[in-house]
Order: C-alpha cells, then sequence, then structure tokens
C-alpha cells in the first residue's frame, strides 16, 4: 500500500481486562488503530472507556493480555526488560497529576531523564536542562521546588521532562484536565509548538472536544474500551456517526443542530444541513445561492469555529420556498464548495 | 521516699554515672548504625515484594513479614537471652556492652525496617510510574526515587528507633549490658537510692529530648519546599 505518510504506531487487536474481586473488567476490547508519524492523535471517551489503559498500553506501562503494539515498526511485545527501558527513555509521558518529584529542583526534574539514560556529561546534561527550561519558559524558576509551582508551570516542567530525551513520541494522559481554562489554553498552544518545531508525534487522551478541537489532525473515539469512531477531526466533527461521539460534541457545544422532536411538525418545509470548510465558511454562499435558487430559507441553528486554524460552520435551515426541486440543492451548493444534506 | 538534698548529690558516684552514660551512648550509636544498615535493605525488600509492589513475592513477602512480626513481638527482656548463644558466636561474649549490641541490633531491625515499609508506601505511585515510563531500571527507581523522595520520612523514622533503642538499652543490665538504664534500674529500684535513679532518668530524658530534637531538625533540613 503506497502511503506518503509514515505510521508511527500500529495497534492490534488489543485486549486488556482487570480482574477484582473475581469479577471480570474488560477495560480494552479488541481495539486497533493506527496513528501517523508526527501528527497529533487525539484519544477522547467518557470517563471509564478505556483511555488510560490504551495511552498505557503504548509504553507497556501496562500490558495488554493479547495484541500487538509496533512502534515505528519495532514489536514492544516482545522486547525484553532492558530493551523496554531503552526504548521508554525515548518516548516522553506526560501526567495529569504530573508526576514530578518533590525531592527535586525544576532543573533536577527535567535533568532526571537525562541521567537516567546517562549518556551525557554533567555539562552537556547542564546545557540541555538550560535550553528545555528555555523552550517551556521556566529559567527563572530552575531553582524552585514543585510544591513551590503553580499547576501550570508544573506541567510545563512536565513536559520539558518529557521531552528531555529527544523523544519521537510523547504521551499526554490528561495533561489538561487539572488545570483552568486559561492555563489550559497556554499548555495546549505549547504542544502544539512542540508538535511544529520538533516534528514529534503526540498522541492525546482527553474528555474534552474542545482539546480535540484546538489541537489534534487525527482522533479516535472510544467507548466501552472499544474504538467506536476514527478519522480525522475535521469528518468526526462534521459527520459523527456514533451516539457517545455526538453526545460528547453536543456537550461542549459543537454539536450538530439537532431539532427536538417535538419541534418538527411545527417548521413547514425540508431541512438542509449545510457545512462549511475553510474558505467558503467566511462568504455569503447562502446568499448568493439564495438568489440563484429563489431560495428563502428559515435558519434554524449555527455554529462556527475552528479546527486547528481551519475555520467551519454549519447551519440548519428549513427551506421554505425555492424554485428549484430540493433534491438538487445540493449539487448548486457543491458548487460554492459546501456540503448540503437534505435531512 | 529518701530525701533529696544537695549533699548527697555530690556524695554520688559522678565517675560510674559518667561511665555509665558512656556506654548507653555506645550502645545507641553502634546499634543505631547496624539497625540503619540491616534495616534499610530488608524495608526495601518488604516494600518492593509485597503483592501490588514493583517486584512483587507474596511468599517471600508473607515470611518476612512474619519474621519481623515474630520479632517485634517477643519482649526484649526474653530475646536478650534467647540471644545469649548467637551474640556468643558473633562477637565472642555475650555480657558487657559489646554482648549488649547485638539483641539490640537483632530488635530494632524490624521495628526500623517495618517503618522503612510504610514509608516507602507513602511515596507517590505515580510519580514511580513516571519513572518507569522514562524507561528507569530496579535500582535507579530505589537510589534516585524511592530514597530520596521519602528522605525526611526514613530520617523520622530512624529518630523514633534510636528513641526506642534507648529504652532497649535500660533492660540490657540484665545481661551486664551497662548503661545508665542499667544503672538506675540497680540503684534506684535494687537499692532505694532514689537520687542516682532521678540522675539517671533525667540524664536518660535529655538523651532523649536530643535525639528527637536532632531527629526533627533533619527532617526540617530535607522537607522539600
Ligand atoms: N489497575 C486497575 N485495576 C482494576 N481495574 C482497572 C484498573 N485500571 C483501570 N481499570 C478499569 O478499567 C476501565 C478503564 O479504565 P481507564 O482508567 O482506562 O478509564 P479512562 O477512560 O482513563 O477513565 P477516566 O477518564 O476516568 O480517567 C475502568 O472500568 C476501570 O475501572
Ligand atoms: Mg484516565
Amino acid at each position: 500500500m503506497a502511503r506518503w505518510i509514515d505510521i508511527m504506531i500500529e495497534v492490534q487487536s488489543l485486549r486488556k481486562t482487570f480482574s477484582h474481586g473475581g469479577r471480570q473488567q474488560v477495560a480494552l476490547d479488541d481495539v486497533s488503530l493506527c496513528i501517523e508519524e508526527g501528527g497529533i492523535f487525539g484519544i477522547i471517551g467518557r470517563s471509564g472507556a478505556g483511555k488510560s489503559t490504551l495511552i498505557r498500553c503504548l509504553n507497556l506501562l501496562e500490558r495488554p493480555d493479547s495484541g500487538s503494539i509496533c512502534l515505528g515498526g519495532q514489536e514492544l511485545m516482545t522486547l525484553s526488560e532492558s530493551a523496554l527501558q531503552a526504548r521508554r527513555q525515548r518516548i516522553g509521558m506526560v501526567f495529569q497529576h504530573f508526576n514530578l518529584l518533590r525531592s527535586r529542583t525544576v532543573a533536577a526534574n527535567v535533568r532526571f531523564p537525562l541521567e537516567l539514560a546517562g549518556t551525557l556529561s554533567a555539562q552537556q546534561m547542564d546545557a540541555r536542562v538550560a535550553e528545555l527550561l528555555a523552550l517551556v519558559g521556566l529559567t527563572a524558576h530552575s531553582g524552585k521546588y514543585p510544591a513551590q509551582l503553580s499547576g501550570g508551570q508544573k506541567q510545563r516542567v512536565g513536559i520539558a521532562r518529557a521531552l528531555a530525551n529527544q523523544p519521537d513520541l510523547l504521551l499526554c494522559d490528561e495533561a489538561t484536565s487539572a488545570l483552568d481554562p486559561e492555563t489550559t489554553d497556554s499548555i495546549l498552544a505549547l504542544l502544539a509548538d512542540i508538535n511544529r518545531q520538533l516534528r514529534l508525534t503526540i498522541v492525546l487522551i482527553t474528555h474534552d472536544m474542545r482539546v480535540i478541537r484546538q489541537l489534534c489532525d487525527q482522533v479516535a473515539v472510544i467507548d466501552h474500551g472499544k474504538v467506536v469512531e476514527a478519522g480525522p477531526v475535521l469528518d468526526v466533527f462534521l459527520q459523527p456517526q456514533h451516539s457517545v461521539t455526538r453526545s460528547l460534541l453536543a456537550e461542549t457545544g459543537l454539536g450538530h443542530g439537532v431539532l427536538p422532536a417535538s419541534w418538527r411538525e411545527r417548521i413547514a418545509g425540508p431541512l438542509l444541513r449545510l457545512t462549511f470548510v475553510g474558505e467558503p465558511t467566511l462568504e455569503p454562499v447562502l446568499d448568493k445561492v439564495g438568489r440563484e435558487a429563489g431560495l428563502r430559507v428559515n435558519l434554524l441553528s449555527g455554529t462556527l469555529s475552528e479546527i486547528k486554524g481551519t475555520p467551519f460552520g454549519q447551519l440548519l435551515v428549513a427551506v421554505m420556498a425555492s424554485t428549484v426541486e430540493v433534491a438538487r440543492l445540493p449539487e448548486i451548493f457543491a458548487r460554492e464548495g459546501v456540503r448540503c444534506e437534505v435531512l | 521516699m529518701t530525701d533529696f538534698s544537695w549533699s548527697q548529690l555530690l556524695a554520688m558516684d559522678w565517675v560510674e554515672i559518667g561511665e555509665a552514660g558512656l556506654d548507653t551512648l555506645i550502645m545507641l550509636s553502634v546499634s543505631l548504625v547496624f539497625t540503619v544498615l540491616l534495616g534499610l535493605p530488608l524495608g526495601i525488600l518488604l516494600y518492593l515484594s509485597a503483592p501490588g509492589q514493583l517486584r512483587a513475592r507474596p511468599r517471600l513477602y508473607a515470611s518476612l513479614s512474619l519474621l519481623v512480626n515474630v520479632l517485634r513481638s517477643l519482649p526484649f527482656v526474653i530475646l536478650l537471652i534467647v540471644l545469649i548463644p548467637f551474640t556468643l558466636l558473633l562477637v565472642g561474649t555475650s555480657i558487657g556492652v559489646a554482648g549488649a549490641i547485638v539483641p539490640l541490633v537483632v530488635g530494632a531491625v524490624p521495628f526500623y525496617a517495618r517503618l522503612v515499609e510504610n514509608v516507602l508506601r507513602e511515596v507517590d505511585r505515580g510519580v514511580i510510574e513516571a519513572s518507569q515510563a522514562m524507561g528507569a531500571c530496579l535500582s535507579q527507581i530505589i537510589f534516585k526515587v524511592l530514597l530520596p523522595e521519602s528522605l525526611p520520612g526514613l530520617i523520622g523514622a530512624a529518630t523514633v528507633t534510636a528513641v526506642a533503642l534507648v529504652s532497649y538499652t535500660a533492660m540490657s543490665g540484665v545481661i551486664g549490658g551497662g548503661g545508665l538504664g542499667d544503672l538506675a534500674v540497680r540503684y534506684g529500684y535494687q537499692r532505694f537510692q532514689t537520687e542516682v535513679m532521678v540522675v539517671t532518668v533525667a540524664l536518660l530524658l535529655m538523651l532523649v529530648q536530643l535525639l528527637q530534637s536532632a531527629g526533627d531538625a533533619l527532617v526540617r533540613r530535607f522537607r522539600f519546599d
């Protein structure tokens, strides 16, 4: 198969069962995923869906019962303990609760993975630490202990630490869930920066669609241990297939316009869902088509947003009058670069 | 009660009290050093081998745990006597300061090891996991994570153990171990010389206070903020 993007991670048929008190709990049920190199891959799902279990399988913090995890062409499950440790040194991980060593200063925390790897001299380590602290904007705090930092600053230390050994993969387990919205934005911006500057593959877990929208290229939705939907973020946002995806979108105000059932009969005319992606979002398309096709509409709902810099919008309208057949409208909108579905 | 007066205080055998004090200090410091040297690894082993921990070995843990509990439940006086043959084998004598150190260490090691195990369990699971994710091997986790992260707790545990050792040394008189506690028992309890007992108990109290504040100061020194 000819692909122009390389695959970083290929996960096949992962199964993980936990047993507690004699009861079996299936945390991952036949999960398969393909994660591209250099992109940001988001995994979203409700609490208990198995997100953490899945991301922890990617560096074998959790060993699956069966399945395979192929990282950059290397099968992880068959690695010896020491080979796995060496591989892990080049996989960064960022945690929801930061997990910094409280006995070490900021600088010493960032230095920690360098000490573990043991490949640099003391001076080289100091230089690398200084570089990393500058990258995350913490140079002024290098001598402080974690207890003296805010949550956002702690997470910056966590990110600098994760990047220390120049990883080719960064795993983030709810990296922003313990932070306020403003701090979340700054951490997400930092991650986006790192992804761009270092061409680093990032896999992140979240239960917040806004994080996916702001940061990710690809997304997988996981529910009860199964991947129920996966694909480019734009596709999943605009054409969500699974009910969990739809409800996650709706909760964040990013959902489709969906009419309450009781309203449907009170609204005359066929319904159209219009999806704008990119340039057409910013143009008066509806007005233009309206003149051409004698279209008069009743605007019912609309969203306008941006996914990783691409503007998109979605309108739900009822057709009140049209000089052309409603069935022909999708074709007319398509000429203007707008997707039209007759509902 | 005998009357207590300055003349009695002067008439006391201060040389003997001084020697006893020195004996106590020697017994305490030597046995504390050995207790930490042996108890720390044992505590780490208990911690690591416990079910659900990094190197879970439930059977090993159960046996070690039983051994520790047995040693901790034996009254120290009995330990002193039971251990006489072992002490004789190890240091060539079962009496005096040298003879007392072996049972002191045997009594205190399980105590300290159990404290160490508990202190290590307080280390944040997430931090250990983070180090595993960074590729740390077991020895790096022990020496770069577990021990530094729990240093204040380990010092606190050593302080508690040192204070317990002070009271153990008092019983070493049973085997002619000497020391302040022995003096207090011999003069105060057996010969009704209350003033000697009061002075030695006061000295022991000072020692315990000193140990406690030194331990607290160290804990403060190594706290992370
Ligand atoms: N160590 C464990 N022992 C037993 N059960 C576990 C363990 N870890 C996870 N589980 C179970 O596996 C399921 C998935 O858990 P997981 O932590 O992966 O969920 P999650 O999607 O990360 O949820 P959250 O958003 O709340 O973090 C849950 O039902 C949980 O109870
Ligand atoms: Mg989780």
